[in-house]
């Protein structure tokens, strides 16, 4: 059963986007995303010299004719995708419930993995806790079914460091491709900046969304409080009023600017889903704003 | 400084339970959030400043005190000059607390308040029992007025049941007592702005003889047998000992056991012949006044009877009954006549002019008697009901009562019905100064002994109810004159001299002699149950009473500006802070 925002109206449309990358992947099988090798694809790559052997019909008469030359033509291969949703399962998540948004940001993977899958490319969806787990390279829509029992078995838990979790998932990534990350990214900026380059070493084409709840917008705290950090614990008295709720706001804004720019700098697309917000709404239209689809 | 209402001061106690909104409101709320990471800037510096209550506090105690201090009404003591001071000598102000009795401690206080006085102030002293009555001169110094009060001591009377606060309010309006004191064992409810009521003594357990009573189980027996009635005013069981006393001696004791507000009887049999007779548990309880009681027995060795009578052949009848001495005379003989002293006079078809000093029977008495009214025609003998119990109905089998002719009788002022038919009472019993007298609207003579059991039985009750009259105790308080004849004397049981004046009331109990024609003694009992129950008394009600003439004028009284000034400062702090401190609302906890 697919959750409630999926629809079949949603999923059509899902079906007619497909991820866009900016850089060229290794794929397995023959797709439409460029690869660096050479293939017989219809998109001209290059010329080279004839040589013995090569099919006479890549040889480029033309040039014969003018030059007197034997060049053959190059075409471009065109391969399926890898793609790898990453999805942050840190107890931060679960925050202010496991509703509110930790399933808002599995909806949202599965959503873009939907795409994926309709694409007849692959996929795999990571979990980034303390026992990473990843679902195996899925192909083809049916296979949606199989990611809904991967995200409903993740229970964010835990304080895991976004770079060692991300690590530990990259050990098995073989094919360059398309990477997802989701999470809330409330975590100092070294911590993220650290993961996000793990990524790129990767040559993995990035995507950063950054999931983030009404409560975590704006609090709706009051009074003498001991604020306990869900991953950590650590805890803080604070008197929460207006001037508290501001200085939150501006410092909020503050870091999720430093890491837009970061993005930015780093060729990351970068884009903001508060959980409130219309799952259709955004994929349909405020993801494709920002380049992840075609 | 001082307070018309002291008692809300303790409400002044309350005031650090103001602090516990604060604290309640200041305690951090546990909240779990997904990150502090973006906090902890500035909840540094939240923390540095959270030492402190906030200034509202302050505001908040100083309006709470205000108001709480114009509660206790604070006034400004005018320089008083004529003062009142109501001592209760009652018999509860016996009572020993701590090793001193209440009135020990009533002294203490009205020495007290009678010091704080200014030198130019005028006392006027008055004791409560056995009625509120002035003692020594009036306008005393304060001096003068401790002296008086050192030389009184409580009495073995209870209070009249009177509204003391009424009583007092309109003794200090009337009297132009600027200030009235009242130094008792009752707690004061209300306020009064004249009238102050000073409580002594505390809640204690009470054991009390409530009944002694002699009787003999035959007319004219020599035996004696004793009833005797202990009440309980404890909250717990008590224990004691119950001693019957004859001439001084213990002649009988036994244990008991009594529940907590109950009571418990004990009849003692056969009981040798004393002159008087005392009941006394022994128990330490607070009041040892009413530990013991006392009774006279009923005559015994013949029942002298003076008989008046224009057919006094029936009457002789009487004589068959053994111990019975009779002497009958004509009414008009009677009339005139001195006759040696007798326990009872019986008027057969005669009436005197007035109730004799004695008790005495009146059968069938014309209508112009000093008893009762004698309703016209004849009525229907059959008893349609009867006083049960009662002495005069006592062993009289009504089914077989049957007198050949009967007269309704109506009821007078006093009396009351004690065979009743259905046309009327067939006799009336009223008791008057310590004398008791019976009106039958029936002839129960001639006695015939077994031939008319009965009526036999009846009559011997009669006699012997009548007889008792002169042996009965009486309460004190009550007037003395009334159990003694003309010419007798009275010594109290201290062996002083009883001056017998108008209204003379016994103060004291217990077994008063009385000389005259023959020596003999009379029993007087404190009997007051309202005294004897030491665990809560009543409270003096007292009420402010408009238009008295010693009322405090407004510039005086500090309370109403104090709390116009509370208020005011209420209606700044809600200007100030508009939403107060107990309708701030949480947030729902995280």
């Amino acid at each position: 059963m697919l959750p409630a925002p999926f629809t079949a109206e949603f999923l059509n449309r899902l079906e007619v986007l497909r991820l866009r990358t900016r850089k060229e992947v290794l794929g397995n099988g023959p797709g439409v995303y460029s690869s660096p090798r050479r293939g017989t694809s219809l998109e001209f790559a290059d010329y080279r010299k004839y040589s013995p052997g090569d099919d006479l019909r890549y040889v480029d008469w033309g040039i014969f004719a003018r030059t007197d030359r034997l060049y053959v033509r190059l075409f471009r291969e065109e391969v399926d995708l890898f793609a790898y949703v990453f999805v942050d399962a840190s107890a931060s998540m679960a925050f202010p419930s496991v509703t509110e948004k930790f399933s808002a940001a599995c909806n949202l993977a599965l959503a873009l993995s939907y795409v994926v899958l309709a694409n007849h490319d692959h996929v795999r969806l990571h979990s980034l806790n303390e026992a990473p787990a990843a679902s195996p390279f899925l192909r083809g829509r049916n296979r949606i079914v199989d990611l809904i029992d991967f995200t409903a078995g993740i229970e964010p838990a835990g304080a895991p460091d976004l770079a060692v979790s991300l690590g530990a998932h990259l050990r098995r990534v073989r094919r360059p491709g398309k990477a997802i990350l989701l999470s809330d990214f409330l975590v100092p900026a070294d911590s993220y900046q650290k993961g996000l380059n793990l990524l790129r070493a990767f040559n993995l084409d990035i995507a950063a969304i950054q999931v983030l709840s009404r409560s975590e917008l704006e609090p709706p705290l009051s009074g003498e409080l001991r604020l306990i950090d869900s991953e950590s614990r650590e805890e803080l008295n604070i008197r929460w009023n207006e001037a508290t709720r501001r200085a939150y706001r501006e410092r909020l804004e503050r870091h999720n600017r430093e890491l837009k720019s970061y993005c930015h700098q780093s060729g990351i697309h970068y884009s903001m889903y508060r959980t409130d917000e219309d799952l259709t709404d955004f994929v349909l239209k405020a993801l494709p704003t920002m380049g992840l689809f075609k | 400084m001082e307070f018309l209402n002291p008692a809300w001061l303790y409400s002044l106690l309350l005031l650090p339970l103001l602090l516990i909104p604060y604290l309640i409101r200041r305690r951090p709320r546990r909240v779990v959030f997904s990150s502090v990471l973006l906090m902890r800037e500035f909840a540094a510096r939240v923390s540095a400043d959270r030492s402190g209550v906030p200034p509202i506090f302050f505001l908040h105690l100083l309006i709470l005190a205000l108001l709480l201090l114009s509660l206790g009404e604070p006034s400004f003591p005018s320089r008083l000059l004529t003062v009142a001071l109501v001592l209760d000598n009652s018999a509860s102000m016996q009572a020993v607390e701590d090793g001193r009795s209440r009135f020990q401690a009533a002294l203490g206080e009205a020495g007290r308040i009678l010091r704080a006085l200014p030198a130019g102030a005028r006392v006027d002293v008055y004791l409560l029992a056995p009625r509120l009555a002035e003692i020594g001169e009036p306008a005393l110094a304060p001096a003068q007025a401790l002296a008086v009060l050192s030389r009184q001591k409580p009495l073995d009377v209870g209070e009249r049941a009177l509204d003391h606060g009424a009583e007092f309010s309109r003794l200090a309006r009337e009297r132009g007592y600027e200030r009235l004191y009242f130094v008792t064992d009752h707690a004061a409810a209300g306020q009064n702005g004249n009238v102050r009521v000073v409580t002594v003594g505390r809640q204690q357990n009470n054991l009390a003889v409530t009944s002694l009573q002699l009787s003999r189980p035959l007319f004219n027996s020599p035996q004696l047998d004793a009833r005797v009635e202990v009440r309980s005013f404890s909250a717990a069981e008590e224990k004691f000992t119950l001693n019957i006393k004859g001439g001084g001696r213990i002649i009988a004791s036994r244990s008991y056991a009594v529940a907590p507000g109950k009571s418990a009887a004990a009849i003692f049999d056969s009981l040798p012949a004393y002159p008087f007779y005392e009941a006394e548990i022994a128990s330490n309880d607070a009041l040892t006044l009413d530990n013991r009681r006392f009774a006279v027995p009923p005559p015994a060795g013949g029942v002298k009877i003076l008989a008046v009578s224009p057919r006094p052949e029936a009457l002789a009848s009487l004589r068959a009954i053994p111990g019975v001495e009779l002497q009958v005379v004509a009414p008009e003989v009677y009339a005139k006549g001195d006759f040696p002293p007798h326990a009872l006079e019986i008027f057969q078809y005669s009436a005197p002019a007035t109730l004799p000093d004695n008790s005495a029977l009146f059968i069938l008495p014309p209508a112009e008697n000093p008893l009762v009214r004698v309703g016209a025609g004849s009525a229907k003998a059959g008893v349609t009901g009867w006083r049960e119990p009662h002495p005069l109905t006592r062993y009289v089998n009504f089914a077989l009562f049957r007198p050949p002719y009967a007269r309704p009788l109506k009821l007078g002022r006093t009396g009351e019905a004690i065979i009743q038919s259905s046309d009327g009472a067939l006799a009336v019993a009223a008791e008057q100064k310590n004398f008791r007298y019976l009106a039958l609207g029936f002839d129960p003579l001639p006695f015939l002994g077994r031939q008319n059991l009965p009526m036999s039985i009846f009559t011997l009750n009669v006699l012997e109810w009548l007889s008792a009259a002169q042996s009965r105790a009486i309460a004190t308080g009550a007037p003395l004159a009334a159990g003694l004849r003309a010419g007798e004397n009275l010594l109290a049981p201290d062996g002083q001299r009883v001056d017998l004046g108008a209204n003379s009331a016994a103060l004291y109990q217990g077994i008063y002699r009385v000389e005259g024609n023959g020596a003999r003694y009379l029993a007087v009992n404190f009997d007051d149950v309202a005294e004897s129950d030491l665990r809560a008394t009543a409270p003096v009600q007292l009420r402010d009473e408009a238009g008295a003439p010693a009322e405090r004028s407004l510039a005086a009284l500090i309370w109403p500006y104090l709390s116009i000034i509370g208020l005011l400062l209420l209606l700044a702090e809600w200007l100030i802070h508009p939403l107060p401190i107990w309708r701030w609302k949480r947030e729902p906890a995280q």
